[in-house]
């Protein structure tokens, strides 16, 4: 009964493809009645710069990949992760070195202020915490929510189209905005730990004892972590 | 003082390479061969939101929805002149930021509602963004409450940033 309950809450939840399609249909049967000419048109310069944006971005992950992926055969970011490794423990229960890796990864790339660079492993990351499944577990969904709230201490886009724009301070904003920043980030941390209680995940992966915890996989996973830490 | 961080960070790990003997140019390789592949998932979901998003801005829909929805941001006490920066910074970088530099020519950037906009923009990501593209790659359907609940929390960081900016 309880199950069902919270299957039927979940779905009306927004999602993307509804929104995608009632933006268009507005937009376009407004322009029907006020510049029919515009729509393909806007459409198309729309599509134009997300090729253009693309581009860029190619230009940005190959870079970035390239570099992690030095930091990865140094053992950096095995470093990296072991010190964040008490934060992605209280974030995160029961995931692999790899999975954590490309989180602190992803983390400390958006804390750095390089959004684009924490995009690839912001994706891994995901894969990995996926798995095959269809809905997301309280893991993906904390791992969505921080990189969604992700901590913006220097704006830096905002704080130059100020100073093209002839700001006499153009940084004054930034107090405000660093508080603003972290409240969303603990803040949303907080919302995932409370619905996950409120809506634990069905297999159970958020508490002790669990499946997974059971498991031969888990125990696999748990063992080589274990052989890691040793012969450090 | 930040812009010595980051290539400071790469000249430490490429002189760190070089005493651990390691061939940082292979590596590098190895490491962006795999972007062309991440860009093939990722462009689907960039065309098909930034598209959206543009017809959306130009048709004046995102406009007079933000007129409606404007008493809500007058609520709570934010300048009802941003509510389509506020709709629309979710969505689309570029689209928001096109927003933004309306608000700059038409208000300026000292004025309360200059700086209230930077901070909406500065504080928060592209929540809608990054959800499609970090989900990209994976089978998942169902986000469950992860949306709403970014959603809130940016909202309210923006909600008491500007109350801040009102003393700061």
């Amino acid at each position: 009964m309880l199950v069902r309950n919270n299957r039927r809450r979940a779905r009306i939840i927004l999602n993307m493809s509804k929104i995608w399609l009632i933006m268009l249909i507005a937009a376009i049967g407004a322009l029907l009645f006020t510049n029919p000419d515009a729509a393909i048109a806007a459409m198309v310069s729309g599509s134009h710069s997300a090729v253009k944006l693309a581009i860029d971005l190619v230009a940005l992950y190959a870079f970035w990949l390239g570099f992690f992926a030095i930091l990865e055969k140094l053992h950096i970011s095995d470093f990296i992760a072991k010190i964040l490794r008490p934060v992605t423990r209280f974030l995160f229960k029961d995931i692999d070195d790899e999975t954590e890796k490309f989180i602190t990864m992803n983390m400390s790339a958006n804390l750095l202020g390089l959004g684009n660079a924490a995009t690839p492993m912001g994706i891994n990351a995901i894969n990995r915490l996926s798995a095959g499944k269809t809905k997301a577990t309280t893991n993906m969904i904390m791992m969505i929510v921080i990189s969604a709230t992700s901590l913006q201490l220097l704006p830096s886009t905002v704080i130059g189209m100020r100073a093209t724009h002839g700001s006499v301070s153009p940084a004054s904003f930034l107090p405000a905005s660093i508080i603003a920043t972290v409240l969303s980030t603990v803040l949303g941390v907080f919302l995932v730990k409370l619905f996950s209680k409120i809506f634990p995940d069905k297999e159970g992966l958020n508490e002790r004892g669990s499946l997974l915890r059971q498991s031969a996989k888990y125990k696999k996973m748990r063992g080589k972590r274990n052989l890691g830490t040793e012969k450090k | 003082m930040t812009s010595y961080i980051i290539p400071l960070i790469f000249l430490t790990v490429l002189v760190l390479s070089f005493f651990k003997k390691k061939d940082a140019y292979s590596m590098f390789i190895d490491g962006s061969r795999s972007a062309i592949d991440l860009m093939v998932g990722v462009f689907p979901y960039l065309i098909t939101i930034m598209m959206a998003v543009e017809v959306f801005r130009v048709s004046g829909v995102s406009a007079l929805l933000a007129n409606a929805v404007s008493p809500v941001m007058s609520f709570f006490g934010l300048p009802k002149e941003l509510t389509e920066l506020m709709l629309l910074r979710p969505l689309s970088g570029a689209g928001s930021l096109g927003v933004l530099d309306t608000i700059f020519t038409n208000y300026g950037t000292d004025t309360f509602i200059g700086r209230c906009a930077s901070l909406i923009y500065g504080s928060s990501e592209t929540v809608f963004y990054i959800t499609a593209i970090y989900l990209s790659q994976c089978k998942i359907k169902r986000l469950r409450y992860a949306i709403p609940v970014a959603l809130i929390a940016t909202f309210t960081g923006c909600v008491v940033g500007c109350l801040l900016l009102r003393f700061i």
